[in-house]
């Protein structure tokens, strides 16, 4: 795959980089500006604009790619690298949409440089199950046990296929980045003034009093206000701990807005449903057993430990009176 | 390094697991990347982050030391003696399911001493773990399976498989929940178009074309017909509705609280294997987990390795995982003993206090439970 109208659609590809590594490529003040643009709308909107069906423009886009990718590395803040892969990879699942009908062997490479080859099964497609597992969101929609299973393969539709290669595309871009190298001044200027944009986005993260709360939920809680991607199993636990601790939604919503893929209408109503639903909270043991254990406290359950605590603490009160 | 204070039993069991280990190979698939953890009389893992380069490393050490249990990670590492976990660098792992008896089998008669109808249910538990879920639904291979008796009263099966080397917790707890059907909502399977209801047909993976299957499997059993719909007492109907749900149609089914009995029939099927393994074990990636071959200290059998997958069903636990024989021992019992079956010997019942003089695999299988102290 080596037209310039698959590299400008899929800048992440092998066949763009090696376009571009053929072509060489100039760092230009125009170039920087425009790529600070993107960088700047990405993380701010959420989007990054489709590029005109124009061969200078699609030259351009090679390079507005490689030098945002630049921009956002000299920023260096995980935050804003997971809000700029959400939006890039956004944009490749338009692309992957709009070229399956017209260019369906786009759709195919693009799978490849992920190393998934989807197998055509009436209007639906047969991925091999690591790469399901790997490439598709945590959620009920998705939950293995939901999809049709045979022989190592799952059925996966055109709209869910193309969910995975946005999926791929994100992690990739969170992987690479930040690039380490010496950048031209211009573009760590660049990075500096995306950085800036840093604390009004953040000022809408809300920090709670939390000192009553276990470490574990403290620790998430955390993570999630410096902008960690917290895994499926992790952010459900927090939400079951912050429901059954008698947190408002609004509250526990607000908690969630540091996650780098935060949508308000989604965490509400997980939450809710959550709420509706009544879940017990996860084990100490499944905690850890999820990686998000990181004490000793000897409680059964996180929601133990302020009992736990407070009731230590007073029993060794009673004991120093005595 | 053992304890300081060993207690006579713990060093007479060391010295006979260490003779054990003089005499049978070990082989470990990637040993020089494993996790290595040894476990004595108290704690099953007391030591870990150990490494071997090679089988005869580990061999001389199993010798000198005889742990009472040995480990090693279902992880291959870069360095897998370094600490803390981080530092070791992951590469992969393989997908493990733990399958144990719960005692629900026997109605927990069989306590801490293991019986033949939880044993029987355990590895009816395997094989169909095998040939309903991995084989068919996961597309592994028979050679992709190493299954082995976990030493006690369960089973490991261990895939090693370029497909899931790499998948992190929460893909393997997918996983997991898959077997066990969590997550799972029926109600998803079945959907109204117009005044039409479709379901699952027999030929669809997953869940759905497993009950589809299951279902079709069934409607020839009257009891079971007519536990549906009255009008299915006639096999022409039964045939009209077989032939509409080839093709997932499920409209002809013909009664109208068909979303609720549906599921019910799901339920009685046990399609799923909801409890019977450990979700926890099969997600964790850094696991350490029983060596095939190796003694379990709380048994004096070993974790037999099987040749095949295909060989569980005939694979008698009592009979072929005891490692020591028939020479005589002098054990005292220290709690009641049920009447038991080791190898080819039968002893017990016997209570607590009495002195037996037995075959040494039935006294070890006393000392390794506690029940029994040497006299």
């Amino acid at each position: 795959m080596s037209d310039l109208l698959f590299c400008a659609h899929y800048p992440f590809s092998s066949a763009a980089k090696a376009h571009v590594s053929e072509r060489g490529m100039e760092i230009v003040s125009s170039y920087v500006d425009k790529a600070e643009e993107r960088v700047h709308e990405a993380i701010v909107s959420g989007k990054v604009r489709k590029v005109p069906a124009l061969s200078d423009a699609q030259e351009e886009e090679l390079a507005l790619y490689a030098i945002a990718r630049m921009i956002v590395s000299c920023a260096n803040n995980r935050y804003l690298i997971n809000r700029y892969a959400v939006a890039e990879a956004k944009k490749t699942s338009d692309y992957l949409s709009s070229d399956a009908a017209a260019h369906p062997e786009y759709v195919d490479a693009v799978a490849a440089e992920f190393g998934i080859r989807f197998e055509k099964s009436g209007a639906q497609f047969l991925v091999p199950l690591g790469k399901y597992l790997t490439y598709t969101p945590r959620s009920t929609d998705y939950k293995l046990a939901n999809r049709e299973v045979a022989a190592g393969k799952v059925l996966v539709s055109s709209h869910e296929r193309v969910r995975m290669l946005e999926e791929a595309v994100k992690k990739k871009i969170e992987r690479e980045l930040p690039i380490r190298a010496a950048f031209p001044e211009e573009v760590k200027a660049s990075g500096a003034r995306v950085l800036a944009l840093l604390p009004k986005l953040e000022a809408n993260v809300v920090k709670v009093g939390q000192e009553n709360y276990p470490p574990c939920i403290r620790r998430m809680i955390e993570e999630l206000s410096l902008n960690v991607n917290l895994p499926h199993t992790a952010r459900v636990a927090l939400a079951i701990y912050l429901v059954r601790a008698g947190v408002a939604t609004d509250k526990i919503v607000d908690i969630f807005r540091g996650a780098p893929d935060f949508s308000e209408k989604t965490t509400r109503y997980q939450v809710e449903y959550l709420r509706t639903k009544g879940y017990s909270m996860p084990s100490c043991a499944t905690m850890d057993s999820y990686g998000a254990c990181v004490a000793e406290c000897h409680c059964g359950t996180p929601l133990n430990y302020r009992a736990n605590i407070h009731g230590r603490a007073l029993k060794k009160e009673e004991e120093a009176k005595t | 390094m053992n304890s300081l204070v060993q207690s006579a039993e713990e060093k007479f069991l060391r010295k006979k697991f260490s003779g054990y280990y003089g005499t049978s190979a070990v082989a470990v698939r990637g040993l020089e990347k494993r996790e290595f953890g040894f476990g004595g009389w108290e704690k099953k893992i007391e030591f870990r982050h150990i490494a071997f380069r090679n089988e005869s490393e580990l061999r001389a050490r199993l010798v000198a030391e005889a742990p009472l249990y040995i480990s090693h990670s279902v992880a291959y590492y870069e360095f897998p003696d370094a600490r803390p976990m981080p530092r070791k660098n992951w590469l992969g792992s393989d997908l493990i399911f733990d399958l144990d008896t719960d005692g629900s089998a026997c109605n927990h008669v069989c306590g801490k001493f293991t019986c033949q109808k939880c044993l029987d249910a355990v590895k009816a538990d395997a094989i169909k773990l095998i040939e309903e879920f991995l084989l068919p639904d996961f597309g592994f291979s028979k050679s992709e399976l190493a299954v082995n008796f976990s030493g006690s009263r369960g089973y490991h099966v261990h895939v090693v498989s370029d497909a899931i080397y790499d998948l992190d917790r929460e893909a393997r707890r997918e996983i997991a929940d898959y077997v066990s059907g969590t997550g799972l909502s029926f109600e998803r399977l079945f959907w109204n178009e117009g005044k039409k209801f479709f379901g699952p047909s027999p030929s669809q993976g997953g869940f759905g074309g497993k009950f589809a299957r299951a279902f079709l499997a069934k409607l020839s059993d009257d009891a079971f017909a007519l536990s549906i719909a009255r009008k299915l007492k006639k096999p022409e109907e039964r045939e009209k509705l077989r032939g509409a749900i080839e093709k997932g149609n499920w409209d002809n089914i013909g009664i109208t609280n068909r979303e609720k009995k549906l599921s019910e029939k799901f339920e009685e099927m046990k399609l799923t294997m909801a409890g019977r393994i450990d979700a926890n074990v099969t997600a964790d990636t850094s696991k350490l987990i029983r060596m095939p071959d190796s003694i379990h200290g709380g048994s004096g059998f070993a974790a037999k390795r099987l040749p095949t997958p295909d060989a569980i069903a005939g694979f008698e636990p009592m009979r072929s995982a005891p490692v020591f024989g028939s020479a005589p021992l002098r054990v005292k019992a220290t709690e009641a003993v049920p009447a038991l079956n080791i190898r080819d010997f039968s002893f017990g019942p016997f209570g607590a206090g009495e002195v037996r003089e037995l075959p040494e695999a039935c006294a070890i299988y006393l000392l390794c439970k506690k029940a029994a102290v040497l006299a």
